[in-house]
């Protein structure tokens, strides 16, 4: 599955409120479901990041989980206006968050598949200096979507 | 069941998955980093929720999970997408009760429109 068709415009987030790491990650999870669905993704979530930070480094942060209240993969991208302490693994400020959240249920394992593709993605990202790039939600599903094929290709 | 006994139980399910993910080889592959006290702690917690439930429900979830790594089933277009049968109308108006699929006996869950 094309990471690029998994994100939608309303799912990203160039301008997200800069806060600490619960009330940014509150503010993607809002961005796909509400209400008590939303908290108990968040409190997962929350959960997930007591295990180890899920800040990559070099700027870049990708929160996940699986959670009940999910039907299908979903996928939100947020970017800060300033960067925000996430506890990443570098102890570098993070400014660009990719969360995803899968249903429990998940024929051919596409969660962790799509995990590692963002991990992949994340790595060009920084590597290539791209976190600003984008100036639009559609230019960055555009760059998402040329560094997968660039990565493809190299396969 | 109670909103509140409904949310323990929900994310002691979502907790039971993130503890399964972590043994995943294709998990470790990825490389994120898990420290081993804090995996203990979130093993703790996810016994401390499963008092929170009421003891026969507790058990019932324990005695699923053992047997289909995952108790809890959702619900789609009434098919159970723990065993994939169709379940009888009648259930969906249940809402209130804990509801077990009467083919598998996983928990039934209908998400939230």
């Amino acid at each position: 599955m094309n990471l690029a068709s998994l994100l939608s415009k309303d799912r990203v987030s160039l301008s997200l409120k800069p806060g600490k790491k619960d009330s940014v990650i509150k503010d993607l999870v809002y961005a796909i479901k509400k209400g008590t669905d939303a908290e108990l993704i968040v409190s997962t979530l929350l959960k997930r990041e007591e295990l180890g930070s899920t800040g990559i480094g070099k700027g870049i942060a990708i929160p996940h989980c699986r959670s009940l209240a999910v039907e299908k993969l979903e996928i939100a991208v947020g970017r800060t206006s300033k960067p925000i302490n996430f506890n990443s693994i570098d102890k570098k400020p993070t400014s660009l968050i990719f969360l995803i959240i899968a249903p429990p249920q998940d024929p051919g394992n596409q969660y962790l598949i799509t995990l590692g593709k963002i991990v992949q993605i994340a790595k060009e990202i920084t590597k290539k200096n791209l976190i600003q790039k984008a100036k639009t939600p559609e230019e960055f599903i555009t760059l998402i979507n040329d560094i997968e094929k660039g990565l493809t290709k190299r396969k | 069941m109670t909103d509140v006994i409904e949310m323990h139980l929900k994310l002691l399910f979502d907790l039971d998955n993130l503890i399964a993910d972590m043994e995943e080889p294709a998990y470790k592959k990825i490389g994120f980093k898990i420290e081993d006290e804090a995996s203990l702690e979130l093993i703790r917690k996810r016994n401390q929720l499963l008092k929170k439930l009421p003891e026969e429900l507790g058990q019932i979830y324990e005695i699923l999970k053992r047997r289909y790594r995952q108790a809890i089933a959702p619900v789609e277009s009434e098919f159970c997408l723990g065993c994939f049968q169709k379940l009888p109308t009648e259930l969906a108006t249940r809402s209130k009760e804990i509801i077990t699929c009467p083919n598998c006996g996983r928990i039934l869950y209908w998400r939230k429109k």
